[in-house]
Parts: structure tokens; C-alpha cells; sequence
């Protein structure tokens, strides 16, 4: 089976990369489109055809496979010339509309896969051009937040939805936002992320640490992270006089709003911002924390609050997106309700609060969860139903 | 006395704080010039000069337009700018620098100043040694922004400032005790100067104290974190569990309008909240005119005029007790100061500003009105700043 993955970029995120490298182990083709950030060679079964950025070499580009297709099929290529030429008015905007689909078409995968909701205007062409199915990602911001203010894009879903064939959500939660666009719910199959196995291996006792209790989050500096709130926790937190330190792992400029933050609430030692870390670094340092905090007001599902509770770190978990649905309160983690900073303190006094035991029963309790519902084994297996059922029904 | 101010851009028609101060300095028969660092299209009552531009990346137009300014300059104001090359490189800069700093304050050096006043306290980087150079005394205003966020991003900025100032006027008291957190020497000579409003311009609402069944609130300002709506908008969310009916209006434009609206949506308000854009002066009269409570959440402020613009409205004012706002709401008299990021407080407070008898509705409203009317008339305000400029 030959499988399209669309993420517009090539590589593409780190999820996106690894469900790339779990679903060409299990023997499907994988056939990438999209423009070329960075040199990557791809092994085996994963061929990528980039679209050239540079316009002197998207015109060569659109002309060689032009060529190709037709001599391949005729017949497509005067469908396909014809689409594009009445969809695009300048000559721009068609060479850059013809350097998208031309390999989609010569190369005739059997399914499309359109990793964000978003880019799903730029190919209604294909479904028209040549037998295609088109599967569809429902993830975070897309389809959470950016149509409620995107008019534009909320009409785009409404009018596009219902030719996908079928849809993949990474949680419950957005597959009830995405319906109300139009996605018909018999086609959402909800499958969630994972966490990559060598990550159970790493699984260790509770951190002890000395006395002070070790806070850390994870995510880049966006507002949908909830770092003021996370703030606010801290400031109650140190008003109780609880002894603490709060780091938080990102990336970027720190924004004018946390900085205000720091100051306002004079919390200038006990918070620390660390740039980045790699993976490696980043599980060692979720290991020496007592705690991860996801203070969020929205996530798909937060692949850091996995891997936490993958390597027996307890965390502290907004409800928002599809939280829910891997954390339960009080028994395999703590949920609290998205902008409610008292209802975080309150957590974190219980948790130091906790029997020793009682604590590791709960971190223990996390990592059984995600053990049995957050394999990269399940996911693929979940995918490969997800494709097969797409082909079959029709 | 021949008096230069330096403004981002000529103030628009409705910046009546700094149109009010200049017509004020001019009817007491000073000189104004005012620079700018855009260009300025129409006519004004007073002379404008635009800095040249800088452009972002390097060019050959910028070359030949860096050397002949330098030359003009020079040819001009051979003293002046002799002076402002050493000023500069007894700071440490490199000679290079110092002549850049001659091409970016080429229009202010002319002026033949006698005093030189900077309107934003961010507007006197890389101009530090202007006025030393042409022999004036030099004044800046604090705004909010210049002491509360700007030096949080750029550690000890004002280190080289502080010691060259010769007057500063603050709108608050709030900012002058932060500016000398920020180290600013208490010998500095200091006048408050809070903003002002022309009352005629704003109509009392009909029948104050008297609310709408369905209860209107209202809050203006730029959509920035530092006016954070997302805690008014939490607010909002208890008040509609409680059962209360309202609508919430918010005017302005700004980049946080993705985060407001998925705030809104989060707590099931889409039907409540609404985000009405920008709106002009008279515009915003109207609303303020048809509603009962007027919120201000901000995490701070340096004054705060649509606050005054409120209060002068006859609307029931509950603001944060960011610190420029304390100064402008006296809690229990002219409206309610609530704690600042707690969405609980001010539902609480709304509910019993709703609560009150009509009667103390109207005296806190036409107390709020008085205080407007005595304590920041553009009259007054045109006084004070003479005095600031002359004494």
C-alpha cells in the first residue's frame, strides 16, 4: 500500500517523523510531498519528492514532471492542465499550484495523507483528478482554536470535510470539535500518540531528591502553554512558604508576560528557564523532578505528559483537548481544571502531602497506562486498520 | 524659550495629552518643535522635523545618504557636533558609532534648543548625549511600557540615562517609585502630571446609578497581555454560572484577539463576549454611554485613560489594583479597586456593585465625575506642564 504523507515540510515534526518510521517498518510504501527544509536521506521503503522553493528551479521542476506525466497518462495530463490553469489566474500561483500535485499524480499513491487541517484547500484537485483517498490529521490548534477567529478557514473545513475519506484524531476531544465542522463522526477513527519503547526501559523509582520539591515543564513559549498560570501556581505557592523550585524547559524569547511575571511576583530564584534540551537530557531531567507540571488551556495530547509518566514521573495535568483521556485524578496522575492556578497549588500541597508509597503506586499507575494504551506497537497497528478500512469502503 | 519634543511619530488628533500640552506651552508664548521619527503629512500649528531614515538592510542609498547628512551637519553645526562625537566615545563608543549617532539625531542638533524633552522614556536610547552636546536641559516622561516591561527585556538600559536628566514627569507615583527602583538618583527633580481628559467632549450617561436588567460591561484598551481580558473574560464565566445576565463588550484591536477568542469559546461565552475592534473617541462615548460597569483587569498600568474617560462617563468603575489604577480609582468612593488576576474578585465585586441601591450607585458615579472634573481638567494639566517646562 502506498501511502502520501503531506506535512508541507520534509522532515516534518518529530511525531510526524517517527509515525513515518513505525509505519515503514510495518511494510507500508511511504511516498513524501512538501518543501524541503533540510537534507535528509530516508531508508528503505520512504521516498521523498520535494517541491524546489527557489522559483527558477520549480519552473524546471514543473516542467520535467510535467513531461513525465505525460507520457505516463495522457489523458490525466490535459485533466490536470486544464483544472489548474481555470483554478489559477497568474502564472505564479499555477506553477506553484502544478509543483504540489505533479508528483502527487505521477507518483499515484493510494492514499493522501494530510497531516495538518489547514493545508486541506490545496488539494481539493486531487480528489477530482484521479481516484485518491484522502485521510485527514485532526491535531491541536487547527482544529481547536484557529477557526473560531479564521472565519475563512472554519468555511474551508465546512466545504472540504466531507470529501475526505477518512479522518484521524489524536484524541476524543477533537474529534468532537472537528464534527462540528462537518466531519462525519463514522469516519473519525481517534488514535492516540505514543511513546517510543526504549522509554519504558528508562523507568525509575520516584525522584527522592534532598528536601526541596523539583517542579518542571516542558513546551515551548505560547500562550496555549498556560505559563502564567503556572506563575500564579508558583506565587501561591511560595506565599504559603513552601520551598520549591520551578523549571521550565522551552524554547524561543521568553515572553514579555513571563518576564513581568517573574518580576511581579519576585519569584527570581525559584523559577529557572532552560533553552532547550535534547531528548536524552530532557528524560534525565524529568527523572530528577518530583513533579511535571502541564499547565496548558490546550493540547492534543501532550506527548511530554507520556513520556513523563512512561519513565515514573508523577504529573500534574490541566483537563484541556484530550488530557482527560490518559490522566486520571488521583489515580494514575492529577487533573485540575484549564486556568485555575489555586486548584494547581492545591495539587501540588497534596502531592508533598502523599505517602511515599501512595506516590509511587500513582507513578507506577501512569506508566502501566501509558504501557497499555501509548504503545508505538498499538499505534501502528491502529493506523494500518485506519488505511485498510479507507480502501475497503469504497 | 525655545523647547524640542521627541516623539515616535506627530500626535494623532485624538492624543489630546500631548496635542493639550503643546498648545498649552505655545499659548504661553514658547517655541515648539517637535521630532519626529516618522514623517508627517499635514499642516501643524507648530514646527515638525523628521529624523532621516534608517534603513533595515545595508544599501549604497543609505551610504550616500549617511555621508551627506554627516556633511550638512557638519557644515551646519560644526561645534555641536564636534561635541557629540567626544560626548559619544567618552561613553565608550566606537568612532563609528559616534558618527551614527550624528546621522540619527541630525534633525534634533539644529533646533537651537533650550530645553529638550523626550515623550517616552524608550525614546532617549542611543540619544543620551543630545542635549549636553547642544547645550539644553533635558526632561523625559515616563509611560508605563518605558518602566514596567521595557527594562525587564533589556537589563540596566537606563544606567547611562539617569545621571543626564535634568527633570522628570511622571503620571503616577507608582512609576516614579519604580523608576527609582530602577535606579534612578532621588536628586532628580520630579513632577507628577497625571493624564487629563476634556470633560466637554464626554457626555454624562443618562440616569446614573440606574443599571440594565440585562446587565452591559464594557472594557477598552489594546488587546495585550498586559491588559489581561483573559482574566475579565474568567470573570465573566462565574458571573454565568451564577446566573447572572449580561453582555461583555470589549473594544480594541491588538495581537492577542486568537488567545481572547479561544478564551471565550473555552468558557462557553461566545454569546456574551464581544470583541467590537477599534473605535473612534465619539464611538466609544456611545458605548460607554449604554453601559453599566466599566472593567479594568490589567496586571499594570501607568494611569490608564479610558478609566478616566469611564469614570467621567458615569459608569461604575471596578479596576485592578495595578498600581497606576489605584491612583486613579479611589476604592469605595469613585468605583472599586479588586485584586489584580483574580477572576473571583471581580465577579464577586460585580455582583455587589449590582446589588447596590440605585442612590449609591449615583453618588459613587458622581463622585467619580467630580473628582474627573477638578482633578484632571485639560486646564489644569496645561498648567502644570508650564510649570514643569519653566521652573
Amino acid at each position: 500500500m502506498k501511502i502520501a504523507v503531506y506535512s508541507g515540510n520534509i522532515p516534518s515534526t518529530t511525531f510526524i517523523e517517527n509515525l513515518i518510521e513505525g509505519l515503514c517498518n510495518s511494510g507500508f510504501e511511504i511516498l513524501l510531498f512538501g518543501k524541503q527544509t533540510q537534507n535528509v536521506s530516508y531508508s528503505g521503503n520512504v521516498k521523498a519528492y520535494p517541491t524546489p522553493v527557489n522559483n527558477l528551479k520549480l519552473v524546471f521542476f514543473v516542467i520535467k514532471e510535467s513531461v513525465k506525466l505525460f507520457f505516463k497518462d495522457s489523458k490525466l495530463f490535459f485533466k490536470f492542465h486544464k483544472t489548474v490553469r481555470e483554478k489559477n489566474k497568474s502564472l505564479k500561483s499555477f506553477f506553484k499550484n502544478a509543483g504540489v500535485l505533479l508528483p502527487v499524480l505521477n507518483n499515484k499513491p493510494d492514499i493522501f495523507h494530510i497531516q495538518w487541517a489547514k493545508t486541506v484547500e490545496m488539494y481539493p484537485e486531487l480528489f477530482e483528478l484521479f481516484d485518491c483517498k484522502v485521510a485527514l490529521s485532526l491535531r491541536g490548534a487547527h482544529i481547536n482554536y484557529s477557526p473560531l477567529l479564521d472565519k475563512n478557514l472554519a468555511e474551508a473545513y465546512r466545504k472540504n470535510f466531507p470529501s475526505i475519506d477518512g479522518f484521524h484524531a489524536v484524541s476524543n476531544a477533537i474529534a468532537a470539535e472537528a464534527m462540528k465542522y462537518g466531519a462525519d463522526e463514522k469516519k473519525i477513527k481517534v488514535i492516540h500518540s505514543s511513546v517510543k519503547d526504549e522509554l519504558f526501559e528508562k523507568y525509575a523509582e520516584l525522584f527522592r531528591g534532598d528536601t526541596k520539591l523539583e517542579i518542571i515543564s516542558v513546551g515551548r513559549f505560547h500562550w496555549k502553554k498556560g505559563y502564567h498560570y503556572a506563575l500564579d501556581a508558583m506565587k501561591i505557592l511560595a506565599d504559603k512558604g513552601i520551598s520549591f523550585n520551578y523549571t521550565i524547559v522551552a524554547q524561543g524569547v521568553i515572553p514579555e508576560e513571563i518576564l513581568f511575571l517573574l518580576d511581579e511576583y519576585r519569584l527570581g530564584e525559584k523559577v529557572r528557564i532552560i533553552q532547550g534540551l535534547k531528548h536524552e537530557e530532557l528524560i534525565m531531567k524529568l527523572q530528577s523532578s518530583h513533579l511535571l507540571l502541564l499547565p496548558s488551556v490546550e493540547e492534543g495530547i501532550a506527548n511530554v505528559v507520556l513520556e513523563a509518566m512512561a519513565v515514573g514521573v508523577p504529573v500534574i495535568t490541566t483537563d484541556c483537548g484530550g488530557m482527560s483521556e490518559v490522566v486520571e485524578d488521583n489515580n494514575n496522575g492529577y487533573t485540575v481544571s484549564v486556568r485555575d492556578p489555586e486548584t494547581i497549588a492545591a495539587k501540588v500541597i497534596q502531592f508533598i502531602g502523599t505517602e511515599f508509597n501512595a506516590k509511587k503506586d500513582l507513578a507506577l499507575k501512569g506508566k502501566q497506562t501509558i504501557e497499555k494504551e501509548f504503545t508505538r506497537e498499538k499505534q501502528i497497528r491502529e493506523f494500518t486498520d485506519f488505511y485498510e478500512s479507507i480502501l475497503k469502503n469504497n | 524659550m525655545r523647547i524640542g519634543i521627541v516623539l515616535p511619530e506627530v500626535p494623532g488628533y485624538s492624543e489630546t495629552f500631548f496635542n493639550s500640552k503643546i498648545k498649552g506651552l505655545q499659548e504661553s508664548g514658547h517655541y515648539i518643535i517637535v521630532f519626529s521619527n516618522k514623517k508627517a503629512r499635514n499642516k501643524f500649528s507648530y514646527e515638525v522635523k523628521s529624523s532621516y531614515p534608517v534603513f533595515e538592510k545595508k544599501s549604497f542609498k543609505q551610504s550616500g545618504l549617511f555621508a551627506v547628512v554627516l556633511i550638512k551637519t557638519f557644515i551646519k553645526n560644526p561645534a555641536i557636533t564636534v561635541n557629540l562625537i567626544r560626548l559619544e566615545s567618552k561613553t565608550g563608543k566606537s568612532f563609528s558609532e559616534s558618527l551614527k549617532s550624528v546621522y540619527i539625531n541630525s534633525h534634533i542638533l539644529s533646533g537651537k534648543l533650550d530645553r529638550i524633552h523626550f515623550g517616552f522614556t524608550t525614546m532617549i536610547l542611543k540619544r543620551e548625549n543630545v542635549a549636553k552636546a547642544i547645550g539644553a536641559k533635558m526632561s523625559i516622561s515616563f509611560r508605563g511600557y518605558d518602566i514596567n516591561v521595557f527594562p525587564l527585556k533589556n537589563k540596566d538600559c537606563y544606567k547611562n540615562l539617569w545621571r543626564k536628566v535634568d527633570k522628570v514627569h511622571t503620571i503616577s507615583d507608582y512609576l516614579y517609585r519604580k523608576a527609582l527602583s530602577l535606579g534612578l538618583p532621588k536628586e532628580v527633580e520630579f513632577q507628577k502630571i497625571t493624564p487629563a481628559i476634556d470633560i466637554s467632549s464626554f457626555k454624562v450617561k443618562d440616569e446614573i446609578g440606574k443599571i440594565n436588567k440585562k446587565i452591559k460591561i464594557l472594557t477598552v484598551g489594546r488587546l495585550n497581555w498586559i491588559k489581561d481580558y483573559e482574566t475579565s473574560i474568567s470573570a465573566m464565566k462565574i458571573l454565568n454560572e451564577r446566573g447572572i445576565d449580561f453582555t461583555y463588550n470589549i473594544i480594541g484591536e491588538g495581537a492577542e484577539l486568537e488567545r481572547l477568542t479561544f478564551a471565550v469559546y473555552q468558557s462557553g461565552l461566545q454569546d456574551k463576549v464581544n470583541f467590537l475592534g477599534k473605535k473612534e473617541h465619539k464611538e466609544i462615548n456611545e458605548y460607554m454611554r449604554e453601559s453599566d460597569i466599566y472593567l479594568q483587569p490589567s496586571m499594570q498600568e501607568g494611569f490608564c485613560v479610558s478609566v478616566l474617560e469611564a469614570q467621567a462617563t458615569g459608569l461604575q468603575c471596578i479596576v485592578s489594583d495595578a498600581e497606576g489604577l489605584k491612583e486613579n480609582v479611589i476604592d469605595g468612593v469613585t468605583g472599586w479597586v479588586v485584586k489584580r488576576r483574580s477572576p473571583e474578585k471581580f465577579a464577586e465585586k460585580i455582583t455587589e456593585v449590582i446589588n447596590l441601591p440605585d442612590h449609591k450607585r449615583k453618588e459613587t458615579a458622581m463622585n467619580a465625575r467630580k473628582r474627573v472634573e477638578t482633578e484632571f481638567t485639560i486646564e489644569g494639566q496645561k498648567k502644570k506642564f508650564n510649570k514643569f517646562f519653566t521652573e
